[in-house]
């Protein structure tokens, strides 16, 4: 049922339209660097995402890239994350 | 444990390194080669190099072990070894062999790809371990699949074959010439020799840790006697463990099968006795294998094997090392006793006098520790024991002059004494569900058997007093008493992490008390207050009376308002204002209120309304026992609910309170009224009935004729109940104790008051009326097809008035369905329970405010995004921003407001310490309070230091309590699967069903719907909408058609088309042309007339496309089944049955900005993983919310997080989240114990013991909390001093 979408296709809608998704940002590598030692890690140990997601796709990021969320929260009003492209197998 | 092993220094152990054992290894180990199938001869002396060799170690006392000379109590044991005749493969290894030797080439043994292919997935293997620190099981499947498709090596250019496993131990090669070779263990071995150890790295294999040839066994080590012991039965009888058992069988052949290769007997009766020999091998390691059966003790019992001793529930990891049995505990019956402290227990006399603490001896206490010796083990005070300092133990039961040995006794000594008044100790009730199930109180040595409670701490440990039994535990260790005293004590779990609100607090009768005492009604005379206030323990000058003439009466608010704080303020409604609707009350401004249902506390002193559940109820956030802990503390609210209880226990028993079988009588009048409504109900329903036979009555829109029926039956059933209980409650007033109770929320509600006193009402099963049991009926006493009240299990009798022998069947069909409902649910909500604290145990709050699991992965950002715990929060906030501007207000003097600018100003400075939503908050409200300047600081100033007192603090479990927070609620949610969600005509499943679906990740839900908005043009009106939904809506060409008919001997298909169906789907004739195109046919449409003639089509192919095609696609979205049209805030929404965004956001009119799924996986795809994430979180919490169940966001954040960390959705559960821990402890001591070290063990993988349970596995102490603190010593650098 749930199929993989087509990794070439370009999607037709803006996924960062919707209400579900929240803004994604592409770290340039010193933002990306300046991350990692502000939590003093290796990028794997953040969480994951992948290069095939269709946000990650959008922002056009790369296996390797960090890429910083910005969550609209219930709780703080709005919070960032940070996720590591990963290649999908 | 004796003194001098305790103070022995203790090692610990930093990691665990799993290995193969090699044969020259296992020889090494080996104390003897066990040669002889036997175990004692008949003196029942061991036989030497048997299975019971002394030198395998000793198990009888005072027996020195022949290897290391220790007694039994310090022998370890000693591994021995048997020398296989032939190898033999083991079991558990067997996937792994016939992997390796499918992929490796038969001659020379390397990986069937070319050098450059090799070389090409070697630097990807270092590439994927630079960046991601792992490498994923999916590269290495890559790899196996493409050296699975070589025909013949690139290396050697030998021709491969095809290796077949058949199980559970055998392989063959499909020779290209057909047939099928056997390869023998010893073919297996030798080709595993083969392949080089840089092959295996490449397939993720340690050759240093099990090189894979190993794993087909030559020599098989033979585990010490103490991990199969014998016991001897009171017949005398020896009994042999089921190992030892085994491993007689495994020499015995083994020995057959060595002479008979010795002495050369014919080849397939040494195959035969090979075999033989496997099948021991195999079933002494795991004895339920399948294809293979099982073997047997002599009695027909299957033998328990290695693999059962250390599987599942009872294995040795769930059953002994995640879990144990411990000492200094003790379990009875509860019962409760409001005279106690809350944080009290009630111990036995006959239990405190056989538990222990250890206390040493000093200068101070030597008297009474000499006292407490004289008295011995059976005069309490008293002492069992006595530890000298060198570690000797006396045991005072068996001193003869215990004067004696009183008076030797010297500091230093430690005498273990009896449990006396003020000791900690654990108090635990299981199911265990929630940390507030293990807390510590304080010991009240009682006469009689029962542990004693104060009856408000029931509602954390979920006790009741019908025959429930709970544990006590006492801890030994001055730490461990002090961890308990400082932060497991009743009154530091008042406010639960669940929902940051009190969850302990008063229930039942104190509710009734408190409900009657502050009436306004309620009067006192002196006597009557002396004696309450001395209940409460109240000192000082009695409060000035109320009323002086005729006589001096003090009201019920005054009293209770002595137990108040001083300086406490408080405005709310009370739980009686939910019966009264009153507006002023819900809008909760200032007002008298007409029923006293608004409470206003001024001071501490209780102005107006009745004090009820709402307001110092269990369970109830921000309430006026809320409020007192939040502001006064623990201690405080701690004495406050004692002095309550006291008090209210105390005018419970001077008042007195019956509910009697008299005051469920009602007049004939009502009962009249109850009757009519009844009958009037049933008037319609027969109107239904009558309507529905002649098909006139209106069908619901996805509901079948009959479905409708019962909908519009069961309606109208229920409004008459309604209205029957409405009549009774009419006649009802106050000075009923069932209203009483019910209004203060002490116990029972409306309805079953309504149930006993006017009508039953409807009896159902599975949300249906009865309509199961004989055909078309319920019972035989109906017509067949009776779908009439009576018939289906409407009870109209009330329980006063008692049942007919029909109904009370009926009921108790109901009732048993509850039964089992509840009986499944604790099942499933446990399991889900333990999937979650799996999951979840290793995540930890770091001191950088990080959530990270046991490999430092960062799993939150921040924790719950603003860093508040929510135990400490103020019911999910972080600060209460309105109560804190109204204190300051009440506090402060007044002046002149400051400007918008300046409170601007303010909250600005704040910027780098609140979180945006505090700041706005606190912005709007400081801006809306006009407050002066001094007073605008001081808020600002107070807001940050109560934001700063709500942080976690590093070190807490967030897991577990998430955990916790979500798996306890488990228990109390429904299994009704389906609910009416909105419109009455849509399904959707909720409660437990639905939640474990979330955290399971299912691909597809068992109700998937889309909630589909639409875009500015179609969501002002129903007729655009609609469009939408019929674009959306599956229309399948049998939908439209009016006759099918299919010629086989013409090979011919005619469909008619209903005009009248496509228009109401809107499709057209050329639709239809567009969408019919079966390949290999010839597709006329002529009008309504469609016509498919076969090209070239077997007979077979056209019947399977005959019954294709009524199913066949012509419009819409397949997955949908259905489209509703419901209006929602204001604008025109469609609610689909069935789920699929990504086509649905191609449909013109959708509004792919709103448009949502419940369907996880399917966002996870069309909108990405941070959009599931908003998904899991918004499910769950819509379920928890119909339910009636609070629970933090905080909790469901971090499970959602959890759940997609790695980029996809994971299931909470061994196949995601639980598999992908780092620990293979605590992986094994999960689910599928097993595998897992299997997989450990050939990769060579290393435990380091940083999560909860491996630590507990080993005995260690758990890197969390407390535990997780260290005191380290700083080396005095070079240069210093």
């Amino acid at each position: 049922m749930v199929k993989k979408q087509d990794k070439e296709k370009e999607l037709s809608y803006d996924v960062f339209k919707h209400e579900l998704v929240p803004k994604h940002i592409l770290l340039k590598p010193e933002e990306a660097k300046d991350v990692l030692g502000r939590f003093h890690i290796k990028p794997f140990q953040l969480p994951y995402i992948k290069s095939s997601d269709p946000a990650a796709r959008t922002v056009g990021a790369k296996p390797g890239d960090i890429i910083k969320v910005i969550r609209r929260s219930a709780t703080a009003g709005e919070s960032d994350f940070y996720r590591y492209v990963v290649e999908d197998f | 444990m004796a003194l001098a092993a305790m103070e022995e220094a203790h090692k610990i152990i930093q990691s665990i390194r799993f290995t193969l054992l090699s044969p020259s290894e296992l020889r090494k180990l080996s104390a003897v080669e066990v040669q002889a199938a036997d175990t004692y001869d008949e003196d029942g002396v061991p036989i030497v190099s048997g299975l019971m060799d002394g030198r395998l170690g000793t198990l009888e006392p005072r027996q020195k072990c022949k290897t290391c000379g220790n007694t039994a109590s310090a022998c370890p044991g000693h591994f021995g070894h048997i020398e296989l005749a032939e190898p033999v493969i083991h079991v558990s290894f067997a996937k792994l062999i016939h992997r390796l030797l499918s992929i490796t080439c038969r001659n020379c043994g390397r990986i069937l790809l070319s050098e450059e292919k090799i070389e090409k997935f070697k630097v990807r293997h270092a590439d994927l371990k630079q960046r991601l620190n792992t490498v994923p099981d999916a590269f290495l499947d890559e790899i196996i699949k493409d050296a699975k498709k070589a025909q013949q090596c690139p290396h050697c250019g030998q021709k491969q074959y095809p290796i077949e496993h058949g199980k559970p131990t055998t392989f063959h090669e499909i020779v290209a010439e057909g047939g099928a070779v056997r390869l023998t263990p010893s073919t297996v071995r030798e080709r595993l020799e083969r392949i080089p150890d840089d092959d295996l790295i490449l397939l993720g294999m340690d050759p240093k840790a099990a090189r894979p040839e190993w794993a087909v066994l030559q020599v098989m080590p033979v585990p010490p006697v103490s991990v199969r012991p014998s016991i001897t039965l009171e017949s005398g009888i020896r009994s042999e463990d089921d190992l030892t058992h085994k491993l007689v069988d495994i020499i015995r052949i083994n020995q057959k099968l060595r002479e008979a290769l010795e002495s050369g007997v014919p080849i397939n009766i040494i195959q035969e006795l090979h075999e033989l020999l496997q099948y021991h091998v195999t079933t002494y390691f795991d004895n339920e294998v399948s294809g293979l059966p099982p073997a047997r003790h002599r009695s027909g019992r299957a033998l328990k094997t290695l693999v059962q001793r250390l599987k599942g529930k009872e294995g040795r990891f769930r059953g002994n090392l995640s879990g144990k049995r411990v000492d200094f505990s003790a379990r009875t019956v509860v019962s409760p006793d409001p005279n106690l402290d809350i944080n009290e227990v009630g111990v036995p006399l006959d239990v405190a006098s056989r538990l222990t603490i250890p206390e040493k001896a000093t200068d101070y206490n030597l008297e009474e520790m000499k006292r407490l010796i004289a008295n011995g083990p059976d005069t309490y005070p008293g002492s069992l024991y006595i530890v000298r300092p060198d570690g000797r133990r006396v045991r005072l039961e068996f001193v003869t002059d215990r004067k004696v040995v009183a008076e030797a006794l010297q500091p230093g000594f430690i005498v273990e004494r009896h449990l006396r008044d003020g000791d900690i100790v654990l108090f635990n009730r299981q199911p265990s569900l929630h940390r507030m199930s293990i807390m510590a109180h304080r010991v009240r040595v009682l006469p009689y058997k029962t542990f004693r409670l104060n009856p408000t701490v029931c509602p954390p440990y979920n006790a009741d007093f019908d025959g429930d039994e709970m544990n006590l535990h006492v801890p030994q260790g001055e730490e461990a008493r002090t961890e308990a005293r400082l932060l497991m004590q009743v009154q530091d779990q008042i406010l639960s992490p669940r929902y940051g609100g009190p969850i302990i607090g008063a229930i039942r009768d104190s509710l009734t008390a408190a409900f009657l005492l502050t009436q306004k009604s309620t009067l006192l005379n002196r006597a009557d207050v002396s004696k309450l206030l001395a209940a409460a323990g109240f000192e000082g000058p009695m409060p000035e009376p109320a009323v002086t003439k005729p006589e001096e009466k003090w009201t019920g608010k005054q009293i209770f308002s002595i137990v108040m704080p001083k300086g406490f303020n408080f405005v709310s409604k009370s739980n009686l204002s939910a019966y009264y609707k009153c507006a002023d009350c819900d809008k909760g401004v200032l007002h008298d209120c007409p029923y006293d249902a608004f409470i206003v506390v001024k001071d501490g002193v209780l102005e107006q309304g009745v004090i009820d559940k709402a307001s110092i109820g269990a369970e109830k956030s921000e309430s006026l026992f809320h409020r007192i802990v939040k502001d006064y503390g623990a201690e405080e609210a701690r004495t406050f609910l004692n002095a309550v209880t006291k008090l209210l226990d105390r005018y419970m028993v001077l008042r007195g309170f019956t509910y009697a079988f008299d005051e469920l009588e009602i007049p004939p009048a009502t009962k009249e009224k109850i009757a009519k409504a009844i009958a009037k109900a049933e008037e319609k329903v027969n109107e239904y009935i009558d309507s529905y036979r002649k098909e006139t009555l209106e069908r619901l829109p996805g509901q079948s004729l009959e479905e409708s029926l019962e909908l519009y039956i069961m309606n109208e059933l229920s409004r008459a109940r309604d209205v029957a209980g409405e009549f009774a409650d009419q006649y009802f007033q106050m000075d009923n104790s069932g209203v009483i109770m019910s209004r203060a929320g002490a116990r029972g509600s409306t309805l079953n008051i309504s149930q006993m006193t006017a009508s039953v009402g409807q009896q159902s099963i599975r949300g249906k009326r009865i309509l199961r049991g004989y055909r078309g009926r319920a019972l035989s006493f109906f017509k067949p097809g009776d779908a009439g009240a009576a018939a289906r299990g409407f009870v109209y009798n009330s329980y006063r008035d008692g049942l007919e022998p029909i109904e009370f069947f009926f009921h108790a069909m109901g009732g048993r369905e509850g039964l089992v409902d509840t009986a499944v649910r604790t099942q499933q909500s446990g399991y889900m329970q333990r999937r979650l604290i799996n999951a979840l145990e290793h995540l930890r709050v770091e001191y950088d405010s990080t959530v990270r699991d046991s490999r430092g992965n960062i799993i939150q950002v921040r924790y719950g995004e603003d860093g508040v715990d929510t135990a400490k929060s103020d019911h999910g906030k972080a600060v209460n921003i309105d109560r804190l501007i109204e204190r300051i207000r009440l506090t402060m003097k007044k002046g002149v407001a400051a400007t918008k600018e300046y409170v601007e100003d303010e909250v600005d400075k704040a910027n780098n310490t609140l979180s945006p939503l505090i700041l706005n908050k606190l912005r709007q409200s400081l801006v809306n309070a006009k407050l002066p300047k001094t007073a605008v600081d001081e808020t600002v100033l107070e807001a940050i230091e109560n934001y700063k007192r709500a942080l976690v603090e590093p070190g807490e479990a967030a897991g577990i309590v998430s955990a916790q927070s979500i798996g306890e609620p488990g228990t109390q949610m429904t299994l009704r699967t389906f609910h009416f969600a909105g419109v009455r005509e849509q399904n959707v499943t909720l409660g437990l069903p639905r939640l474990i679906e979330i955290v399971d990740a299912r691909k597809i839900p068992s109700t998937p719907n889309m909630t589909v908005y639409l875009d500015a043009k179609h969501r002002t009106s129903r007729e655009k909408a609609q469009e939408v939904a019929t674009l959306l809506t599956h229309a399948t060409l049998g939908d439209i058609a009016s006759s099918f008919e299919s010629d086989v001997t013409r090979m011919r298909i005619d469909v008619k088309l209903n005009p009248q169906a496509m228009r109401e789907r809107e499709i057209t004739v050329q639709d239809v042309r567009d969408a019919v195109k079966p390949p290999n046919t010839e597709v006329k449409v002529e009008g309504y007339h469609v016509e498919i003639k076969s090209k070239e089509l077997e007979i077979p192919q056209f019947r399977r496309l005959a019954s294709k095609l009524l199913v066949h696609h012509v419009k819409g979205l397949p997955a949908v089944r259905r489209a509703l049209v419901i209006e929602e805030k204001g604008e025109w929404i469609v609610r689909t049955e069935g789920s699929s965004l990504a086509l649905a956001f191609e449909v013109p009119g959708v509004d792919t900005s709103r448009t949502v799924s419940n369907n996880i996986n399917e966002t996870a795809v069309v909108l990405g993983i941070e959009a599931a994430r908003n998904v899991v979180i918004k499910e769950a919490l819509g379920v928890l919310e119909e339910q009636g169940l609070d629970v933090d966001v905080r909790h469901v954040m971090l499970v959602a997080d959890m759940m997609t960390s790695s980029g996809e959705v994971l299931q909470v559960g061994r196949h995601g989240v639980s598999g992908e821990k780092a620990s293979t402890l605590a992986k094994a001591a999960f689910e599928i114990t097993i595998p897992t070290i299997v997989d450990a063990a050939v990769k060579g993988i290393v435990d380091t013991l940083r999560g909860v349970a491996e630590n507990v596995i080993v005995g260690q102490q758990v890197p969390m909390g407390t535990g997780l603190i260290e005191v380290s010593m700083s080396m005095s650098r070079k240069g210093s001093k």
